[in-house]
């Protein structure tokens, strides 16, 4: 993970918008590799959301919480716009793929994952695995992962719970073999 | 979890590619949206205490104003009708230099009923003496009007004037001016206090021994000097003492009897209001402003309240439902 100093705006003692952008952008991008599992759709959601953060700068607020949080929490509507607009695309074309649910072969997670790794994340859910990106992979606290979530922190710890408990018992024995 | 997963969960998940680097950078070098946040808790904060204040300001501005108003229609009636009596009275009084024992409507009257002293004396005095006595209904004010009357008849008195109204079936008043002996006005008074219940008496002595003294002195010199006078003086002298005896006679007999004025009244007399100070007017009216826009806002308040627990349940329930549409499309994908 690269991590850049932001540039604090003096005159309004805040960051600028380019200095966060560039030490937040691999934050955001991993996100959404892991609750789209797709690399192609990820890249155009990170910069969907970018777009969205730049019109909104004016709301964020740091007092209320910090860039990272702000921006996941764009980067999850974004990613909740594109699930809801997939959904609709597959209800329109067919009832059998509204009732399969997502493709398995459009979860193409990059080759950059180990074979273990990649087959046991393409096996959990969406939701699983945001919790584990926020929590594992950006390291955020409870209460910020809760943030994002929008949920109570534990719940966002039973989540996470679950989650790692169903990634490794598709890891352990393919790591153990 | 295992550090061994954690870790290569980490390690293991890709940066972003520098395509897209480039792009975001395109992205964040356009000037952000120069719009400005809306600051509502600001404004909050300001524009409540600001309503509040300006509330009150007008409140206090209404009062002002108000208080430059007259009084009252009310109670400017009531002190016109209080001068309006007291005129009336003044002007039955004649020319009164003395005043004794005025005794204005007492909480306990009744015990004062027959109280006024009026002091016997041989100089020449003019007395007047003033009641309101009440009397229980229409009935009993026609058989005590008769009773006055023959009161003072029995006393060697006369009656100048009697005025007797009931204007309403249960309501009525009559007003007796009477003449009695001055050696009886204190039975006159007495007797006329236990007509009803007295609800105001005053009697006014005017001492008349001077100007009687001095109109004989006059009459003196004026026939001391006919003596020596004749002719056309003689007789103009001998006019000016017929005229001083003429008012001499008319002093004597203003002396000899005592004004006695009664009135009987079925009703207590209206209390007089007290017309508040502008001041007070102020502080009133803008009380009464500040009430009616507490009156107006809790009334909102009431009314707007099941709609405003409807609009909040509903927004409530809309993000509930869409966390949880949410959270199951993301299970789903």
């Amino acid at each position: 993970m690269a991590y850049t100093e932001c540039v604090i705006d003096v005159t309004t003692a805040r960051p600028s918008f380019a200095s966060v952008a560039e030490a937040h952008l691999d934050d955001v991008y991993r996100y959404l590799l892991y609750v789209t599992a797709n690399p192609s759709t990820a890249e155009e959601l990170t910069s969907a959301t970018f777009e969205r953060a730049l019109d909104r700068w004016h709301r964020f607020d740091p007092k209320r919480g910090t860039a990272q949080t702000w921006l996941c929490q764009l980067a999850r509507s974004a990613a909740l716009d594109h699930f809801r607009a997939e959904s609709r695309r597959r209800r329109r074309e067919s009832a059998f793929a509204a009732q399969a649910g997502p493709d398995a072969a459009e979860l193409e997670l990059p080759d950059d994952y180990g074979p273990v790794l990649r087959q046991a994340l393409r096996t959990l859910s969406a939701a699983d695995r945001e919790v584990v990106v926020l929590r594992v992979v950006l390291e955020q606290d409870t209460q910020r992962a809760a943030r994002v979530l929008g949920i109570s922190p534990s719940a966002c710890t039973t989540r996470l719970n679950r989650a790692l408990e169903r990634l490794e018992q598709k890891v352990r024995p393919r790591l153990v073999a | 979890m295992s550090p061994d997963l954690a870790t290569a969960l980490r390690n293991e998940t890709p940066v972003a590619p520098d395509a897209l680097r480039e792009r975001i950078a395109l992205v964040a070098a356009a000037p952000p949206s120069g719009r400005r946040p809306f600051p509502v808790r600001r404004l909050l904060a300001l524009g409540i205490p600001a309503a509040l204040a300006a509330s009150a300001v007008g409140a206090a501005v209404i009062g002002l104003a108000s208080s430059n108003k007259p009084a009252p229609e009310s109670a400017a009636n009531a002190e016109l009708s209080v001068e309006s009596r007291d005129q009336a009275r003044g002007r039955l009084r004649a020319p009164l230099r003395r005043s004794l024992a005025p005794i204005p409507a007492p909480a306990g009257a009744a015990e004062s009923q027959g109280r006024a002293v009026i002091p016997g004396t041989n100089r020449a005095q003019d007395v007047q003496a003033y009641l309101t006595v009440l009397v229980d209904g229409t009935e009993d004010l026609s058989a005590t009007t008769q009773r006055a009357l023959r009161t003072t008849r029995r006393l060697g008195g006369y009656v100048v004037n009697v005025q007797y109204g009931t204007p309403e079936p249960t309501e009525g008043t009559a007003e007796l001016r009477v003449r009695v002996p001055v050696s009886r006005v204190q039975a006159a008074v007495v007797q006329f206090s236990e007509l009803g219940r007295i609800l105001a008496q005053q009697v006014q002595i005017s001492d008349l021994q001077q100007p009687l003294d001095e109109l004989t002195r006059r009459i003196r010199r004026l026939e001391r000097r006919a003596q020596n006078a004749k002719g056309a003086e003689l007789a103009r002298i001998k006019r000016e003492i017929a005229a001083l005896r003429r008012e001499r006679v008319e002093v004597n007999r203003r002396a000899a009897f005592a004004t006695v004025g009664l009135d009987l009244t079925t009703h207590e007399p209206e209390k007089k209001v007290v017309v508040p100070g502008r001041l007070e007017r102020a502080i009133d009216d803008a009380t009464g402003v500040l009430t009616a826009e507490l009156a107006i806002g809790a009334y909102a308040l009431i009314v707007a309240a099941p709609i405003l627990l409807l609009l909040a349940g509903g927004y409530a329930a809309a993000r509930a439902y869409r966390r949880f549409a949410d959270q199951r499309l993301l299970e789903r994908a």
